[in-house]
């Protein structure tokens, strides 16, 4: 897990100099690192309130970001089915993108259940400690970062690396494909609301790819 | 609304809204059967969304969108896309994506 708390440092970094640009105390950052935990929506959060937008815009903007984490939470639960409830409770606050990431391999690879939870405990809580450290450092000297650095490129490139591998079934593809064009083409929209009509729309084309490709494959 | 209150407010709601979708299916839904389209349909959410999340911060540079600006970060992310790729790997994707930032960038400023 430590490629991954090094790889996330940038993306770290760069939320604590949005809570900056958001007007947040450092308190309230560290409070929203802590409890949302969740690069992507924070960082959407603190540009919508820096935009004035509506608490129910910031809200449903953040939580259809979050969807993913309802596939992540489907994916895990067969693995997490014979831990008693309260590890489940527990490491379900730890589901990220990078957490998931390392646990599928894991819990995939055949290794007993509770050893792979454990694996996933150690991982997720260290994912977490460095995530209020980098977000805390950004907060505080993220600005004397030169921005001839270009580190704001570090936040695309990590989802970059989690959406590329995907690219290796048509679906996928075509989901990613009509979401791309969607949000560029809506990118007029405002408060970013091109981001959930184009999210809704790329999972559509993905399920509807599916569902053809299976069709077509039956035959 | 007072600016610390509305963001304490999007802090609860985010923060309990994220916790629920990470609990949904390990816990509440544990004993459910998920519908086959709605588990079909999953699949397909983080290609979606994180593409959707991705382009816009790639073609927007910080401080105005001139093209010389943005074609250094399309090139870069479309180089980092491959690494990604292959390698299934977090750091090196990072690490591809942003040495190729900085040379394209440095070649455009020595030209110019």
């Amino acid at each position: 897990m430590l490629p991954a708390c090094i790889g996330i440092a940038p993306f770290g970094l760069v939320c604590g100099v949005g809570a900056v640009a958001a007007g947040a105390s450092w308190w309230s950052a560290l409070g929203m690192s802590a409890i949302i935990f969740s690069g992507a929506a924070q960082i959407l959060a603190v540009q919508l309130l820096a935009a004035g937008a509506p608490l129910a815009v910031i809200v449903l903007t953040c939580f259809v970001a979050g969807l993913r984490f309802l596939m992540y939470s489907a994916a895990m639960a067969p693995y997490l089915r014979p831990l008693p409830q309260r590890w489940q409770q527990g490491l379900a606050f730890l589901l990220t993108d990078q957490a998931f990431a390392a646990a599928v391999r894991r819990f995939g690879a055949g290794h007993a259940p509770r050893e792979a939870a454990r694996h996933y405990l150690g991982g997720g809580v260290a994912l977490w400690a460095s995530w209020q450290v980098t977000n805390l450092v950004g907060y505080f000297v993220g600005n004397l970062i030169p921005a001839s650095w270009s580190l704001d490129f570090a936040v695309p490139l990590c989802f970059i690396a989690l959406v590329a591998p995907q690219f290796r079934a048509m679906p996928p593809i075509v989901a990613a494909a009509i979401s791309g064009f969607a949000v560029l083409a809506l990118s007029g929209l405002p408060m970013k609301l091109n981001l959930i009509a184009a999210g809704s729309l790329g999972i559509v084309a993905g399920t509807l790819a599916d569902l053809v490709k299976e069709r077509w494959t039956r035959r | 609304m007072d600016a610390t209150l509305k963001l304490w407010a999007v802090i609860a709601i985010v923060g309990a809204l994220n916790y629920l979708s990470r609990l949904s299916f390990i816990a509440i839904f544990s004993r459910r059967h998920i519908p086959p389209l709605l588990a079909r349909a999953f699949r397909y959410v983080p290609a979606a969304m994180l593409t959707a999340l991705v382009l816009p911060m790639i073609v927007t540079a910080p401080g105005g969108g001139a093209t010389m600006a943005v074609a250094p970060r399309i090139v870069a992310a479309t180089v980092a896309g491959f690494v990604g790729f292959r390698t299934h790997n977090t750091l090196q994707t990072l690490a591809a994506g942003m040495l190729s930032l900085w040379l394209l960038q440095a070649a455009i400023s020595w030209t110019t």
